[in-house]
């Protein structure tokens, strides 16, 4: 009887190797779809993306970022098809998502701003509950960042420009009436942003207003390097629109696109605002750290944490 | 002799030694699950020390639990209840005592490479080559112990407890076999595959099976009625041996895999009704009469708590392995209370209950104090209920939050006093740990006090009665 039953356990097991294991591998070939990840983009001449993938899978980020978007995703960018992942080995699809998904993260953001938030995630991203990985060697960061930069490129169109409006920011364009790049609409911008904004974002464009102090998710800091990256219809867009989960207002409330001249800010005064805030980006090495903003006259000294790389650091760290 | 005392030959030496084991890695293990919850609620608790950056302590976090406290845990169990069981001697406890030192010596090798990151990047299955190779080598030497125990045996029938032991130890070892892939590269979604077949029956093959069979053991051993009914126990058996193992799939539900094999693990799933309702109502049988034990016998009172939740997980697990409740929960952090209802709440019971009543029977010492055990169960017991409320509502936020495409900025903070109370109760469990290892270690290690307590509560009892 023993027997009976040991061969019973056997021959179920091994059913069940065959069904769910073997069977997988003969009939599951899906076809390279075209679509996955390539791991060399343009910016291989500064860093290598598939080493950064080794990064990825050594710092586990897996944990908490998926690599699948599903049908009911919204903004995650175009649904993954099986194809994708031939050469994706070991898988990252992970099983949880404490943070977003990050199938399509490439060219979401400057490469600057990627590497910003792995040093302080909360220094760009105010409230953000992802830890930070501050104690990566620059090499690991450079080629992680290169990695994040290539998720998704095989699958939409090639990224051209890092930070992409809305479509219809981009027409917006078309009906500016300001020169961004001349010091004229600037200065009239920094009227306007005296006025309205620096309460809040500081005089100097630090983040450091007044208001600051009392705001759980801080102020952007306009003087990071990464802004150079905005185009002007980004900039546009998000003064429009605000930050959603933040208190930065929309200055565009009340217009719509097909009759933009209502709002709290009309669009010509919008317009004047990017031509001023273009201008308060530095080069990285001329960009406040920490140690001049001390001796600056803050509103509140944030206790920051130690970091190693200080040219990234966050005016207003923590939170 | 020194060959004596490292592998030594004293009857229940192997048993005891991996019991010890697990109690002391599950403080380190059990320590960096608290401290990731921590980090979880404070995120900038800890900067610039990648051994305690979260996503180590969290590999290290889940391998120490699995691997050294709930595996090491169970082979000292085992190694107590199948000699009792086939009322003979392990068959040799110097192999036994040699695969607990190998055993050891691949959790210092854990904690030391997964803190820095060394890891293969598949969940369940991070450790590398080198270690993979130990714990096969480590297993095959259980498995052959346990197989040789049996051959040896003095009672012709083998009691069910036994049937499952003898199952899982012929699993577990191939199981982990196909888990590792680290000699075969398989393309992405074919390593997912095997990767969840393997991540789910570590779960299904080894801490279930294991730990249904100590329910087995306990229940009716700590209230002394005779086991309801024979025949529910092998149907039991046979379902979790038929509908347990194809179930992987479950846990990659959205994700482009094959639709049929999804179908085969979300049939599968739901068929797991069946033995665990089977199971559960052989339990419950057993218990009828002896209900007051709960009470005063605290093997007893872990067993059966065990079993509550144990009820608990599988009427969850099938409800969020559909189709359309998984479309809502997946990714949340509802499936990580799941996965603490599981091992934490009903096999960490199961264990513990099971060391409270082995560890007295492999050393010849009474427990130094009762107190203590009250005390551990309290903490863990109300410990666990708060973690498993708190992630449980984060994770219904997390759920709503990514249904209705609320970017994760607008609802990230609504979670954090949530992860708070997580922390908390990690506090409560851990410290609820520790008083478990303070506990055995004045049993086994402080002899006099202990007996002339034993000595003074069994007088004291006298004089009482
Ligand atoms: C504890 C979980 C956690 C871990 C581990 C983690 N992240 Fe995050 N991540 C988050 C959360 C939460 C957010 C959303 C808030 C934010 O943007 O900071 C996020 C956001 C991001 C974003 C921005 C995505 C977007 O589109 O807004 C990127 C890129 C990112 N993480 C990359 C990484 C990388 C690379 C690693 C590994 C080194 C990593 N993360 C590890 C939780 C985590
Ligand atoms: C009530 C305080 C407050 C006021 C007033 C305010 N902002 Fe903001 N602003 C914020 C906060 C908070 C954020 C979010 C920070 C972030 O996303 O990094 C933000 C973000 C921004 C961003 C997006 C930065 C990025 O990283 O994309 C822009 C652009 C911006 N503000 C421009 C303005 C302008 C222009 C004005 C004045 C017309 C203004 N803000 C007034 C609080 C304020
Ligand atoms: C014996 C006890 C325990 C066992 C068996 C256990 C098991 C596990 C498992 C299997 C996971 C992976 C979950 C998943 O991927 O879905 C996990 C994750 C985790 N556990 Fe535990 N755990 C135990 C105790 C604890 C304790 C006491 C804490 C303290 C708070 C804790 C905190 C965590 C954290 C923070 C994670 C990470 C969750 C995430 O990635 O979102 N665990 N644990
Ligand atoms: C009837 C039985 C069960 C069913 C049908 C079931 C179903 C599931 C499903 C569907 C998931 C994935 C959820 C998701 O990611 O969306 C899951 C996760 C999990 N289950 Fe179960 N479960 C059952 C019992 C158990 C038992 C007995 C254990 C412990 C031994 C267990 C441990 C886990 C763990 C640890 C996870 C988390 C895996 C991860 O993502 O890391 N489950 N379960």
């Amino acid at each position: 009887m023993y027997r009976a039953g040991a061969l019973g356990v056997l021959i179920t097991f091994f059913l069940i190797i065959w069904a769910t294991v073997l069977m997988p591998m003969v009939l599951f070939n899906p076809k390279p779809s075209g679509n996955g990840n390539v791991y060399s983009y343009d910016e291989k001449a500064h860093a290598d993306p598939a080493r950064g993938r080794r990064v990825f899978v050594r710092e586990g980020c897996f944990y908490c970022h998926t690599q699948f978007t599903r049908l009911q995703d919204r903004g995650y960018g175009p649904l993954v098809k099986a194809g994708d992942y031939v050469f994706e080995t070991p898988h990252q699809l992970g099983t949880a998502r404490t943070g977003p998904d990050l199938t399509n993260e490439g060219g979401k953001f400057p490469s600057e701003w990627q590497k910003a938030h792995l040093i302080n995630p909360r220094a760009v991203k105010p409230g953000s509950i992802m830890p930070s990985f501050s104690y990566l060697s620059d090499k690991d960061m450079n080629d992680l960042v290169a990695y994040i930069q290539t998720l998704g490129n095989g699958r939409e169109k090639k990224v051209t420009a890092y930070v992409e409006a809305p479509e219809e920011y981009k027409l917006a364009l078309a009906t500016k009436t300001v020169d961004t790049n001349s010091d004229a609409a600037a200065n009239a911008g920094r009227g306007l942003y005296i006025q309205n904004c620096a309460a809040c974002h500081g005089m100097e464009g630090l983040g450091n207003g007044p208001n600051s102090i009392s705001l759980e998710k801080k102020p952007a800091n306009f003087t990071r390097p990464f802004y150079k990256q905005y185009p002007d219809d980004f900039w546009f867009y998000r003064i429009t629109e605000g930050v959603p989960g933040t208190r930065m207002p929309r200055w565009g409330d009340g217009a719509t696109l097909a009759d933009p001249r209502g709002g709290i800010l009309t669009p010509e005064q919008r317009w004047y605002l990017v031509a001023y805030l273009k201008t308060l980006s530095k080069d990285r090495d001329r960009e406040e750290t920490v140690d001049n903003l001390r001796q600056l006259n803050k509103v509140k000294v944030e206790q920051l944490p130690i970091l190693t790389k200080e040219q990234w650091e966050p005016p207003s760290g923590g939170e | 002799m020194l060959v004596d005392r490292i592998l030594s030959n004293q009857e229940g030496s192997a048993s005891r030694n991996f019991m010890i084991s697990a109690i002391w890695w599950s403080l380190f293990a059990m320590g960096a699950g608290m401290f990731a919850g921590l980090e979880f609620s404070n995120p900038d608790l800890v900067h610039n020390v990648p051994q305690l950056a979260m996503p180590h302590l969290r590999m290290w976090h889940v391998n120490g639990v699995a691997i050294g406290w709930l595996s090491m845990g169970y082979v000292g169990a085992i190694y107590y209840m199948v000699p009792s069981l086939a009322k003979t001697r392990l068959w040799s406890e110097r192999l036994g005592n040699f695969t607990m030192w190998a055993w050891n010596l691949l959790m210092v090798g854990a904690f030391c490479t997964l803190l820095n990151g060394v890891t293969e990047g598949r969940e369940y299955a991070e450790l590398c080559a080198v270690l993979d190779v130990m714990a096969l080598v480590a297993l095959a030497c259980i498995s052959l112990n346990v197989y040789m125990t049996i051959v040896h045996r003095k009672v012709k029938k083998l009691y069910v407890s036994l049937w499952y032991f003898l199952g899982a130890l012929f699993w577990f070892p191939l199981v982990y076999l196909i888990g590792q892939r680290t000699f075969v590269y398989l393309p992405g979604l074919n390593d997912a595959i095997v990767g969840w077949f393997y991540g789910h029956n570590i779960l299904g093959m080894w801490f279930t099976t294991v730990g249904v069979g100590m329910m087995y053991y306990l229940l009716p051993r700590t209230t002394g009625n005779p086991l309801y009914s024979h025949g529910l126990s092998m149907l039991g058996f046979w379902g979790i041996a038929l509908f347990y193992a194809p179930t992987g799939t479950h846990h990659i539900l959205q994700s482009p895999v094959p639709e049929w094999l999804k179908a085969i693990a979300v049939i599968s799933s739901v068929f797991l009704l069946v033995p665990v309702l089977t199971v559960l109502t052989n339990f419950f049988m057993t218990m009828k009469g002896k209900w007051q034990l709960m009470v005063t016998d605290m093997p007893t009172r872990f067993t059966v708590t065990s079993c509550m939740f144990y009820l608990f997980t599988c009427v969850q697990g099938p409800f969020q392995a559909t189709r359309w409740i998984n479309w809502y929960v997946h990714f949340s952090q509802w499936v990580v209370g799941h996965a603490h209802l599981a091992l934490l709440g009903t096999f960490s019971f199961i264990l513990s209950a099971a060391i409270y009543y082995g560890l007295p029977r492999v050393s010849g010492r009474q427990w130094h104090s009762q107190g203590l055990i009250r005390a551990h169960w309290w903490l863990k017991f109300l410990g666990f209920w708060l973690m498993l409320a708190s992630l449980t509502i984060a994770g219904l936020v997390q759920a709503a939050g990514w249904q209705f495409g609320i970017p994760i900025d607008q609802w990230s903070m609504q979670i954090r006093p949530y992860w708070f109370l997580r922390a908390i109760s990690g506090i409560m469990i851990v410290l609820g740990q520790f008083i478990f290892a303070y506990n055995t270690y004045k049993t086994l290690y402080t002899p006099a006090r202990a007996e002339a307590k034993a000595r003074a509560k069994a007088q004291a009892a006298e004089v009482r009665a």
